[in-house]
């Protein structure tokens, strides 16, 4: 049984491809609303398919996944899609679509095959882009734009998706440093204002620690830790996931530990 | 009545008769309408004797020709190459698949047809109106039938007995030839053309048909229809004759042919290549059923036994 | 409504502009219908067609061969340009993959060894099969329907790849059968390269009235699918994301295609080039929205088709070029034109 105080529960989830070795095993931790959790881990912990099993596009071999007190495994891809979304890491698009349109495909899981869009569709993507400083994008056609530009225009593609549970993949890698800070600032305003929980993962250690309340470090497919960015990042930590002995001091600013090769 | 006017008048009663009966024997008259059953097992009605005709196949063109009709030809295929006299009558184009609107524009009262691929034409120029009769003989006897239909259709039975008899003749002039000319002096006969890959007749084919009438024996006669051989089948058989069919060729493109077939690898030890015994045919004498065949006869016969 | 705020957000009212679509590609397809009437071995001037579509029969010849044999085939030229050219659309939209073209998925394959063996049996059981040869063509499309769909284990998790790959895969196996088919049928080898061709010759209302209703059905079902085949082009995943049912909906337009596909092949043959071209042009002019594309493939493939076909029969008339060579021969240079356009 769900515990009521929590948003998203993970409970003993486990994953592999059929047959493969375990990529998850026995993930369990919750998340309450309008928090920022982010995922940090070397590569091939699972980074990326946690992200998949809690969006429910990978099913979990054993466990479960509960959004509000509902199991993932009963609901069906259409309602999935009006409380989560997500802005994937690869964002090739087959047909050279215009920035706008993208955009505005975020509106599928609202818009009804027979009776068609609304103004308010369109509303809603416009908002979107505003937010994310892309609308000067607009009518670029989406194989044309550097690949940040491309992961802003995703980005409002998901925030026009009006989702509960919002989840990022390596999000930040392409965008420019002003960038960077311009769009954690934008989501975590967003996530004060309208509610929104977020789960991002990270590449970069010490933009993870500014920007996530918690953070959830991976080790070959088990949590090896998770807890505020003081807890998480310490040596030991980090030398039994990274295998290396990293520097750790204190930002001046935020107060969150920062890694130093 | 006492018996000599009896007698006069058996007489006159008899003369009478066996005039009447050689008359409509020897008369050249059909009863229009009439009906033929034609290849594909069609009931064909002819409503009046056709004045405009149209074949869709070099067979019956030639043989439309062979029977002096060929006035009324209206149209004929982009292959039909003989007679002469055919050269400039309207093309109605390939012979798979017709040309429909050519064909209704010559507006023919019958149409004479051939099987084989272009078989699966015929429904629909039934469909459109068009009066067809298909013939495919596949032999000489079939052959001959075909000639003798089509005069009647055309309204000139006689002509077509005629010519079939001629035929017939000539024919049987060979296989008494034939006849006195015992099994082991018989060649072996091998029909190849030029190209790499080799297309022999075998049992079945007007040319296989052809060769055993002329009394010679077809290295391919185990095989039916039309087969591709090896070039080792063809060594192995030691053929004594190789005829090879072609189209039109002048001496030098022969000879050259010749060469190309001399020379092929492996073939070296064959008794035809040896005594250069390879002989190059017109092939529209031995691919198409028309009265030619036995032209193409008697040129196998001069060639295999004299 | 605020004018100003529909500027800005792009609102398209896409439902108006394609009923604009529908209506202009109608009427654009019937005056080029109309005018290609003119054409073939036969001259008939403009004045006897018009006066024969009015007043009805006078010259029983001109009538028959403007009714019987070419209005048929204008009529068979434009469905089955505007079916291959949406399942064209249709196909490239769910394998995510400009390549792709009608007969990628296998069907037409089977279609084609149907054909040829409905061919080398009539001429053993003799010719009443030849009105037949549809069947076995659809049949054949059938099986190879059944085995592409059997092969690519076709699941909710499986993906785009695994579909087109069995699709190629069983368009070897069959095109190896007709092959050896080929090789040992040497009389009936020019009936079956001609309908490998394609041919609209063969054309006549009966027909049209077997596959209209199928392709215009078939047609309407793809469109529907349309915001969905834009959102597929963002990836697997992320259609997922957005709550598509990927799986259904590549079975659906799998099978939505490949039905149409196999019924209009088994009556024309393989008619290639059209199915992968159009799509492409269509995107070119209109954008790659599957919602306003496919109808305007759908229109274009149609004209396309028509005239392909009258350059056909009088291009080297009494003899019929194939159509297929037509296709290929006018749409790459027009495609290499339209390419360098864009990128000017």
């Amino acid at each position: 049984m769900a515990n009521q105080h929590h948003f998203l529960t993970l409970k003993e989830v486990c994953f592999s491809y059929s047959g493969d070795r375990e990529i998850l095993s026995d993930i369990n931790f919750s998340l309450p609303k309008a928090e920022l959790l982010g995922i940090i881990g070397p590569n091939g912990s699972g980074k990326t398919t946690l992200l998949n099993v809690i969006s429910g596009i990978l099913k979990p071999n054993k466990g479960e996944v509960f959004l509000e007190n509902q199991n993932l495994n009963h609901l069906s891809i259409e309602k999935i899609a009006k409380k989560i979304s997500v802005v994937p890491q690869n964002t090739w698009v087959t047909f050279n679509f215009k920035a706008k349109e993208v955009v505005f495909m975020g509106r599928m899981p609202y818009i009804s095959r027979i009776k068609g869009e609304s103004l308010e569709d369109y509303e809603i993507s416009r908002e979107a882009m505003i937010k994310t400083h892309s609308l000067s994008l607009s009518e670029n056609n989406i194989q044309e734009i550097s690949g940040g530009e491309r992961q802003r225009v995703f980005l409002a593609k998901a925030l026009a998706q009006t989702p509960q549970l919002l989840l990022l993949d390596e999000f930040t890698s392409h965008l420019d440093l002003n960038y960077k800070y311009e769009m954690l600032n934008l989501l975590k305003n967003t996530l004060k204002k309208e509610s929104l929980t977020i789960i991002s993962t990270f590449h970069d250690l010490n933009l993870a620690s500014i920007a996530s309340d918690r953070l959830l470090l991976l080790n070959n497919g088990k949590i090896e830790k998770m807890g505020t960015p003081e807890e998480v990042l310490n040596e030991e930590n980090l030398h039994r996931a990274y295998k290396a002995k990293p520097i750790l001091i204190n930002h001046p600013l935020f107060n969150v530990p920062q890694v130093i090769m | 009545m006492n018996i000599f006017k009896k007698s006069i008048l058996i007489t006159i009663f008899l003369f009478i008769a066996l005039n009447l009966f050689l008359l409509i024997g020897l008369s050249n008259i059909v009863n229009y309408p009439l009906t033929v059953i034609d290849e594909t097992g069609t009931a064909v009605t002819v409503p009046k004797e056709p004045q405009r005709l149209v074949s869709t196949a070099p067979s019956n063109t030639e043989i439309l020709f062979a029977l002096g009709l060929g006035e009324k030809v209206v149209g004929i295929t982009n292959y039909c190459n003989f007679p002469e006299e055919s050269k400039n009558i309207e093309k109605i184009g390939e012979i798979s698949p017709l040309n429909y609107e050519k064909i209704i524009s010559l507006n023919p009262d019958i149409t004479l047809a051939y099987g084989g691929f272009q078989l699966k034409d015929i429904p629909r120029l039934r469909e459109l109106g068009i009066n067809t009769i298909v013939l495919e003989p596949l032999n000489l006897r079939d052959t001959f039938k075909s000639i003798k239909m089509i005069a009647t259709v055309c309204g000139i039975p006689n002509k077509g007995s005629l010519l079939v008899n001629n035929l017939t003749k000539r024919v049987d002039k060979i296989k008494s030839k034939v006849s006195g000319i015992s099994i082991s002096s018989q060649p072996k006969i091998f029909i190849g053309g030029t190209s790499e890959t080799i297309y022999t007749p075998g049992a079945g084919t007007l040319f296989n048909e052809l060769i055993t009438m002329a009394g010679g024996q077809n290295i391919a006669a185990g095989l039916s229809f039309w087969k591709k051989i090896s070039p080792e089948f063809v060594a192995e058989a030691e053929p004594d004759i190789i005829i090879v069919p072609v189209g039109v060729m002048n001496q030098e493109e022969e000879s050259k042919v010749k060469e190309i077939i001399s020379k092929r690898t492996g073939w070296s030890n064959i008794p035809a290549i040896k005594n250069q015994k390879i002989f190059i045919v017109n092939e529209d004498l031995f691919y198409r059923a028309v009265p030619r065949l036995v032209d193409g006869l008697e040129l196998l016969y001069k060639i295999f036994h004299e | 409504m605020n004018k100003t705020l529909i500027k800005n957000t792009g609102y398209v009212n896409w439902r108006k502009k394609l009923i604009l679509i529908l209506i202009i590609g109608s009427l654009t397809i019937l005056g080029v219908g109309i005018i290609c009437l003119n054409f073939g071995v036969v001259s008939i001037n403009p004045k006897d067609i018009i006066s024969l579509l009015l007043n009805g029969t006078q010259d029983k010849t001109k009538s028959l061969i403007i009714w019987q044999l070419r209005a048929p085939r204008i009529v068979l030229g434009a469905l089955t340009g505007a079916a291959l050219s949406t399942v064209g659309g249709a196909f490239q939209g769910i394998l995510r993959n400009p390549l792709a073209d009608p007969y990628i998925l296998g069907v037409s394959a089977g279609a084609a060894l149907g054909a040829c063996i409905g061919i080398a049996l009539q001429y053993v059981t003799g010719y009443i099969l030849a009105s037949y040869l549809p069947v076995f063509a659809f049949i054949g499309a059938m099986l190879s329907l059944y085995l592409v769909y059997k092969s690519s284990k076709i699941s909710y998790s499986a993906n785009s790849t695994g579909l087109l790959l069995a699709g190629v895969a069983i368009t070897f196996l069959f095109s190896a059968l007709i092959t050896v088919l080929l090789a040992l049928s040497r009389r009936e080898l020019h009936s079956m390269v001609f309908w490998l061709m394609g041919d609209l010759s063969t054309a006549n209302w009966k027909k049209i009235s077997i596959i209209t209703l199928p392709v215009i059905i078939g047609s309407s079902m793809l469109f529907f699918s349309s915001l969905d085949l834009n959102a597929l082009s963002l990836g697997e995943e992320e259609a997922l994301h957005l709550g598509i049912n990927t799986g259904k909906l590549r079975i659906r337009i799998f099978l939505i295609g490949s039905i149409i596909i196999a019924t209009v092949v088994s009556f024309t043959g393989l008619i290639g080039f059209v199915g992968l071209i159009i799509p492409h042009i269509a995107r070119l002019l209109v954008g790659p929205d599957h919602r306003i594309m496919l109808p305007i493939a759908a229109f274009l493939g149609g004209v396309f088709l028509i005239l392909c076909d009258v350059l056909a029969r009088i291009l080297m008339a009494p003899t019929e070029i194939p159509i297929g060579a037509i296709t290929a021969i006018v749409g790459a240079p027009l495609f290499i034109y339209l390419l360098r356009r864009k990128n000017k």
